[in-house]
């Protein structure tokens, strides 16, 4: 029976991509199967160097295949500059639902070395929508590539420049906060920097459901205030805001910014955490919000979409509070301003919250290695990237 | 022996019921006594007959069953007649017993009210009861129809029941709202580098 349904799989799949798909093993990328098509453009400055697609298989499930895709690539920054980010779009062209990325903050890739990428992902479609004219399954293209003076390339479809430079000046941030540590020694304030949290065997995850759209009217909810966190050095501050909330659903909450400076702005992306009804903080998400070019004092922003919280096992998380903080702010000329570590210690005393406030991808790298290889560990992975 | 044997002795006797002994004593005795012979003589003549009739009634009764049709239509007959009894009796059975069960049943529902609402958030009865609704009602005219976009916990998956885009991720990582709509995950994989994956919907 087992047997019976791998060789199904396979005669659907070989009538889905052609009799002329190659086998799934370790290859070159001139000869990349039909699962799974790369384009890079010529001028590119990071190219594929290999890739090979582990243990992907092709199951089915009911009147569906699923395609279970385990591909790790190898790519060249054959640039002039150092890579220190990269967004790659991730499509499945027959799916007109969605589509994803992959991105890599925290890089230090010199001009002519290689890093490697990794894209876990399952398809799922039905077996009689058979083949519609789609080179291939997944499509993987480069939207942003970051170099280490901010500059980047790529046609940022998904936005991935903004976000990519906000990761980097975080990086620097935290790079530089955590050598000033080092530096001075401050062994018990660096232990709780990046072992917050150790004793937590298992780390809180968090489940979200996004529903953006019009939402069923038969339930009515709680009106709840959004607190704002203020950070003195901000350009943008949020001073209040609400949402309403039904049991673990959050719905169209809204937050009043007032301008701090006069510089022209282009875009403020806001900063979401949620406590539970546990006492337990975690960091809803952010938002972006383009701002029009005209120099009001205050603004209110808004969303209409709806986000339901669970916690790691799908049980849904009641909401407690709401809170809202500027994450960062993009000025007309394209600059961004983050908060600094100064803003983050005076915002709160709270060292949950400001925890959750400092929380960037490279704190989360640094934080790893620190637990792994220890002071040394660090100080050589900061001489390394500073 | 002097005295008469008592009648049911002399029954006893004839039906050979009684033990060696006292056979032998009755035996003695009816050898010398007219009067006891006689009455012994009807016993003897009554055995007889009775072992004929037990005969033949009991040929009656066999070849009555060899009648399978009969039988059959026999049988059917006390189905039915028990079936109609039965229904006879649930007709008549009292109206005390119904009530007692209406009153079971009554008892147990509220227990189950009164422990739902006192061990059940109102918040999870509430979507329930809406789900119950959605179910069972139909979709109304300004539900959200769309994909779906949410996460699990190895991945954040986008589209609808029967055709998905799911990119996996480990147990571990940190999933947050990405913009408008989207989903990310990020963790630090096992090369020591940090990867954000994210999921839109259209």
């Amino acid at each position: 029976m087992f047997m019976g349904s791998k060789f199904l799989a396979g005669v659907v799949l070989a009538l889905t991509l052609g009799a002329n798909s190659p086998a799934m093993t370790d290859t070159d990328p001139n000869s990349v199967p039909r699962w799974l098509n790369f384009d890079f453009p010529r001028d590119s400055p990071v190219l594929l160097v290999s890739f090979a697609m582990g243990s992907s298989t092709a199951k089915i499930r009911g009147t569906s295949m699923l395609l279970d895709l385990h591909a790790s690539f190898v790519l060249r920054n054959v640039g002039g500059k150092s890579l220190s980010g990269l967004t790659m779009r991730v499509e499945a062209p027959d799916l007109q639902s969605g589509k994803g990325s992959v991105t890599i903050p925290s890089l230090t890739v010199q001009p002519g070395d290689t890093f490697p990428v990794r894209l876990d992902m399952e398809i799922l479609r039905p077996i009689s929508a058979g083949r519609t004219g789609t080179p291939s399954l997944v499509e993987v293209g480069l939207d942003c590539a970051l170099f280490s003076d901010l500059t980047a390339y790529g046609p940022d479809q998904l936005h991935s420049r903004h976000t990519l430079v906000v990761y980097q000046l975080e990086a620097r941030r935290e790079r530089e906060y955590l050598a000033q540590l080092l530096h001075n020694q401050e062994w018990a304030k660096l232990r709780d920097e990046l072992n917050f949290g150790l004793p937590d065997a298992s780390p809180r995850s968090l489940g979200l459901e996004f529903i953006h759209g019009p939402l069923s009217s038969m339930l009515s909810g709680k009106s709840f205030s959004v607190s704002p966190v203020v950070f003195s050095g901000a350009p943008v501050q949020p001073i209040g805001g609400g949402a309403e909330v039904v049991g673990n659903e959050v719905r169209g909450p809204f937050v009043e910014l007032r301008r701090m400076s006069n510089r022209g702005l282009r875009s403020v992306e806001l900063g979401w955490i949620v406590r539970d009804d546990h006492d337990r903080e975690f960091v809803g998400g952010s938002v972006p919000v383009t701002l029009s070019a005209e120099a009001v004092q205050s603004v209110r922003i808004t969303d209409s979409a709806a986000l339901r919280f669970s916690n790691g096992t799908g049980q849904p998380m009641m909401i407690g509070t709401l809170r809202a903080f500027v994450n960062d702010v993009e000025f007309s000329d394209g600059k961004v301003w983050i908060p600094s570590r100064a803003d983050i210690d005076e915002a709160t005393s709270d060292p949950v919250l400001r925890h959750e406030l400092a929380n960037s991808p490279e704190q989360q790298r640094l934080a790893k290695i620190y637990r792994l290889k220890g002071t040394t560990g660090l100080a050589e992975e900061l001489k390394r990237t500073n | 022996m002097t005295a008469h044997p008592s009648s049911e002795l002399l029954a006893l006797y004839g039906s050979a019921d009684l033990p060696l002994l006292e056979r032998w004593k009755i035996r003695r005795h009816l050898s010398h006594c007219e009067h006891c012979e006689r009455h012994f003589s009807v016993f003897r003549a009554s055995t007889v007959e009775l072992k004929r009739l037990g005969a033949t009634e009991t040929l009656t009764s066999f070849e009555a069953i060899a009648d399978w049709s009969r039988l059959e239509r026999e049988m059917e007959g006390n189905i039915v007649v028990g079936l109609d009894a039965a229904r006879c009796i649930d007709k008549k059975r009292s109206p005390r017993g119904l009530l007692l069960k209406f009153a079971a049943a009554a008892g147990m529902a509220s227990l189950f009210v009164l422990g739902w609402a006192t061990h059940v958030p109102a918040e999870q009865s509430t979507r329930m009861f809406a789900a119950f609704r959605s179910a069972f009602g139909g979709r109304r005219a300004n539900e959200y129809r769309g994909p779906i976009l949410r996460s699990v916990p190895d991945g954040i998956v986008v589209g609808s029941p029967d055709s998905s885009m799911t990119i996996l991720h480990p147990p571990t990582a940190v999933v947050s709202a990405s913009g408008a709509a989207g989903v990310e995950a990020r963790y630090v994989d096992d090369t020591g580098q940090v990867t954000i994956t994210d999921v839109y919907g259209q």
